[in-house]
Order: structure tokens, then C-alpha cells, then sequence
């Protein structure tokens, strides 16, 4: 076997341990291993579970201080508007794909969060939703339409549910209702801050165009005024829809194979179009 | 006014497929070729992936040089960042297939793994030969990319972490010209570039430079490298569960708690609910 002499390690630097600014645990005396305390943020995880809720651990974990009322409120009706995509969504149908054909239950979930991790109303719309309210909120939401819509005219490719901006647009060529009904709610919150509003106003200015608020778009401003970080957007989007799509995931992998949708061969053809 | 779905409508319940598909009594048909009659022991493995991520059968030396390429980009060292998911999974006795899944998903990396990274690969040496023709020199073609990362030598497909220098390239010029492949332009594009690059920062081409100059010469575009990219780590994740899922749950590089650098915020009290401060202060539980 021949020494490969072209390649030289680097002698890069690294470190010796991982390290968090998260999550403290404190040993057994007689276990190394074994946490015996842990800390979130500097707080007892006992203490933690016996005085606060998950809406305030889970802004804990990712903000570093506790919510004040205003905000795990603002928090906690986003979380539940959230909940469940419902059974149409292309996440929870690949969960239900993955139930009743009896993948491992402990799949259901990694799969539904993968199929949303895409960036059409998916997870990976989130955070450029974000970064696209933190630009734009000190311009005209009508100014910023205007431009949007130059833009789009000039590309050539767009033909259904055209989304404007990441996180605003149209779906089956209307306004989506339910997050533009959510985000009046939300936006009249006392926890509510700049993103929701800006993005209230836009959304109505888009009105006119047959667009709106989209549910993808409503999480970025919910958690831009909450102060979470863009980068965090995407697992967060997917935190708060995951117990519906394990719901209805678990729902399908109780039913036979044939409880399901199984297109027939006269609905299925080929058109290799050219 | 009744908004105008017909679009969708005329998809419910039906599948329009341009790929091909299962006519039950008739043939499996995949981009016009019968399954069965055509590709099934007629055909690599590798070009029937290659049809199914472009839509074209390629050559069979081009399918054989993919397969090689598959080899050099999936070892089994489970320090490896996507490796070592699969390891650790192994560790946790999770099913070969997921940790397989988990191991391929970490590798849709921007700074490793050579599948999302083929793309920005495939994009500058396309783009640098589009300016070589234009008439720029080599010389002003790596200025103005160190430029755009101030002024460092950050250029994909060269240099990589842990090492300079890069073992695969010449194993991959070996199989090229067994395949009897010749140096096309953005290959010695590439070769000009990595000249450069080594006289002003003593640093080389790697793997996604070679790969994606190669590739380039091929006609083909970083849009169908990435999908035909889409499994590269697998077979190395899967090594390394293996290695895992054999051995004591939790016995790979198990940590102590000191093992984590802790550099957040001292141990401190809960803040007393002010006037509900916080809303959702649930009843401590004391117990029966």
C-alpha cells in the first residue's frame, strides 16, 4: 500500500470538549455519568418543572431568560393554532403514507418533519420569511409590493400560487384563510410586536392581488417578535406542527393497507411529454 | 365570485407521471425503457440511477466512473461528521435504515459531504469558464473569487478541513483514464486554477474541484450532480451503525458530564411569579 505523500494534516485546532451555553449537568457523586441536577439557562430543571409551563420552558430554552407573560401568551396561541396541518397537508399525508403502511412508528414523525422541511410553505420558508420582515419593516408595505411585483413580471416561470415574498403569496390561486385570520388574533395580542403588524398591513394591501398571509409566513413574524433567531426558525416551524402529524401518523398505522387511497390504473398515466 | 381551481381540479385523484410506471399485466416502464426487458440485467446499477436523476441513460464508463466516485466519497471513519450520526444511532439501537437516512440527511451540508457542495462546485468552474472564454486570465478569475471572500482563499472545490491535499484525486484520474476519458477545458480550467492557488496559498484542488471540473466537461448541470449526489455517504453511515450496533448501547465516545464545556449562566434561583407575571404556574406537586 502506498503512503499518500500529497496530503498533509493541518494541524487545525480543535477543541476538546463540546461546549453549551444551554444546558448545565452536574454529576452523581458516585457516577460520572449519571447527571444528578440539570440547569436550563442557570435555572434547576426540578424547579423548572414544578413552576412553569412548556410554552415558557420551550422560550427558556431557545432565548436564554423566561417569558414574560405577554410574550408565552403570544407563544402559546401560535402553538395551538399550529398544532395540526391538518390531513391534506403533504407532511401529514407522509406521515399517514408512513403509518398504514406500517413503517416503524418511531419513523412517522422523522418523516413527516423531513417532507416538511422543504421551502414552499414548508419548514425552510421560515427563516427567509423572517429575514425578509426584519428588512422590510421600516419601508411602505405598499412600496414594497409594488417592487415585488415589478420583479415578478419579469420573471418568466411563475404561474401558480406565486409567492410574493417568502412567508406571503396565494394558494390554490386564493388567500388562505385560516392564517390570516390567526395573525388578527395574534396581531391584537399584547405580546404581539412590529413583525405581526407590518405583515398585517401587507397582507391586506396584497388582498387586491388574490394573496395573503401564509401559515409559514405567520410563524416567521410570531417568532420574530418573540425575539427567536432566524436560524432557529425551521426547528421551531417544525416543533409546533409535530404533534399533529405523529397524531395523524399513529391514526393510519391502527387501519389496514386498504383504508387508504391507492390511485387506480385508469387515474395513472404516463406522458413522457415530448 | 367562485375562485377559478380547475387547475387542481383536474388533478384530484389522478397522477400524471413523466417518469414512467407500474402497468399491472403489461410492464414496469421507467423513461420509456421496460423495466424488465431493457434494464434489468442489461444495465448498471448506476445507470439506471444516473436515468432516474436526469432522465438520460448514460454511457456505461460514465455510470462505472460515478460508482468509483461513490467509493472515494463514503469511508468508514466514524469521526466523519455524517458518519458518526450513524454511529451514534447504532449506539441508541436504532433500525439500520434510519440511521443510514439520518447519516445521508447530514451530509445535505454547504460545507462538506459532496452533494449540496457539488452544486456551488459545478457553478464556479462553470462560471470561471464562461469568463476564460470571455478572455479573462486564470490569474483574475481567482482574484476576483478570493475577492467576493475578503480576499481568502475560499474557492469550492479547493482546499478542504482537516488536511491539504486530497488522496481521491488521484485515485479518480486513474479511473478516468482507465475509462479512457480525456482532460477536457474546465478540467484544465481546473488544473490552471489549482496552479494558481498553490504559488500565492500553498493550497490544492480537493475531491469537488476534480469532480465537479470532470463533470462539467460531461455536459452534465450541478442541478443533476446534486440529485444524482443525493445517496453518496450511505454505504459509510451504514459501516459505521454496523460498528456501533455491534458493540455495548452507549458505549460509543460516551461522555461524562464534565465532558461538556458548560459557558452559560451560573446555577441561579427561579424569579417568584409576580402578579402573574408568568400565566401558566402550574400547582407544585407535593406528592400523596
Amino acid at each position: 500500500m502506498e503512503n499518500n505523500k500529497d496530503v498533509e494534516r493541518r494541524n487545525e485546532t480543535y477543541a476538546d470538549k463540546a461546549s453549551t451555553k444551554i444546558w448545565l449537568e452536574t454529576p452523581s457523586n458516585d457516577n460520572p455519568y449519571l447527571a444528578e441536577h440539570c440547569y436550563c439557562h442557570g435555572y434547576d430543571l426540578n424547579e423548572l418543572m414544578q413552576n412553569i409551563s412548556f410554552v415558557e420552558m420551550l422560550y427558556l430554552l431557545f432565548r436564554g431568560e423566561l417569558p414574560n407573560k405577554d410574550e408565552a401568551k403570544l407563544l402559546e396561541m401560535f402553538m395551538v393554532s399550529a398544532i395540526n396541518p391538518g390531513p391534506r397537508h403533504a407532511a401529514t399525508r407522509a406521515a399517514m403514507n408512513a403509518g398504514v403502511s406500517k413503517s416503524n412508528s418511531s419513523h412517522i414523525l422523522p418523516i413527516a418533519l423531513m417532507t416538511l422541511g422543504g421551502d414552499h410553505l414548508g419548514a425552510a420558508e421560515v427563516e427567509p420569511a423572517m429575514r425578509f420582515l426584519r428588512k422590510h419593516l421600516k419601508q411602505s408595505p405598499a412600496a414594497v409590493i409594488d417592487t415585488l411585483l415589478m420583479q415578478l413580471d419579469e420573471k418568466s416561470d411563475a404561474v401558480n400560487d406565486v409567492h410574493l415574498a417568502p412567508g406571503f403569496g396565494a394558494r390554490f390561486n386564493g388567500v388562505d384563510p385560516l392564517p390570516n385570520q390567526f395573525a388578527q388574533h395574534l396581531a391584537s395580542m399584547p405580546g404581539a410586536g412590529k413583525s405581526l403588524a407590518w405583515g398585517c398591513e401587507f397582507a391586506a394591501k396584497l388582498k387586491d392581488h388574490h394573496m395573503g398571509w401564509l401559515h409559514t409566513g405567520l410563524a416567521a413574524a410570531v417568532f420574530a417578535d418573540l425575539g427567536f433567531q432566524p436560524r432557529a426558525a425551521a426547528g421551531l416551524y417544525q416543533l409546533c406542527l409535530a404533534p399533529g402529524l405523529v397524531a395523524h401518523g399513529v391514526e393510519q398505522s391502527n387501519k389496514k393497507l386498504t383504508d387508504m387511497p391507492f390511485i387506480k390504473d385508469e387515474n395513472y398515466f404516463i406522458d413522457y411529454e415530448d | 365570485m367562485k375562485t377559478d381551481t380547475h387547475f387542481w381540479d383536474q388533478r384530484r385523484n389522478t397522477i400524471t407521471s413523466s417518469k414512467g410506471g407500474w402497468k399491472v399485466g403489461e410492464a414496469v416502464y421507467n423513461h420509456r425503457y421496460s423495466m424488465m426487458d431493457d434494464l434489468v440485467g442489461q444495465k448498471s446499477y448506476m445507470q439506471v440511477m444516473i436515468l432516474n436523476a436526469t432522465g438520460r441513460l448514460p454511457e456505461r464508463r460514465l455510470a462505472d466512473w460515478f460508482e468509483a466516485r461513490q467509493i472515494c466519497m463514503s469511508w468508514p471513519d466514524s469521526r466523519i461528521w455524517c458518519n458518526q450520526i450513524g454511529a451514534l444511532a447504532g449506539s441508541m439501537r436504532t433500525s439500520v435504515v434510519a440511521a443510514t437516512v439520518a447519516g445521508v440527511l447530514g451530509a445535505d451540508s454547504r460545507a462538506y459531504g459532496g452533494s449540496k457542495t457539488v452544486i456551488a462546485g459545478l457553478e464556479f468552474i462553470q462560471h470561471a469558464y464562461a469568463l476564460l472564454t470571455q478572455g479573462w486570465t486564470v490569474e483574475a478569475i481567482v482574484d476576483d473569487e478570493c475577492a467576493k471572500h475578503g480576499g481568502k482563499p475560499h474557492i469550492m472545490g479547493y482546499a478542504r478541513p482537516i488536511a491539504k491535499g486530497d488522496e481521491r484525486i488521484p485515485a479518480m484520474q486513474k479511473v478516468s483514464a482507465q475509462l479512457g476519458f480525456e482532460v477536457g477545458p474546465h478540467l484544465q480550467l481546473a488544473y490552471q486554477i489549482e496552479q494558481v492557488l498553490i504559488e500565492r496559498y500553498d493550497e490544492r484542488m480537493n475531491i469537488n474541484g476534480y469532480v465537479s471540473a470532470f463533470l462539467s466537461d460531461q455536459g452534465l448541470t450541478p442541478e443533476e450532480v446534486y440529485r444524482i449526489s443525493a445517496t453518496l455517504v450511505a454505504s459509510g453511515v451504514t459501516a459505521c451503525y454496523v460498528d456501533a450496533v455491534e458493540k455495548q448501547p452507549e458505549s460509543f465516545l460516551p461522555l461524562r458530564c464534565d465532558d461538556v464545556q458548560y459557558q452559560g449562566k451560573a446555577p441561579r434561583p427561579l424569579p417568584k411569579a409576580k402578579n402573574e407575571e408568568r400565566p401558566f404556574r402550574v400547582v407544585a406537586y407535593t406528592g400523596r
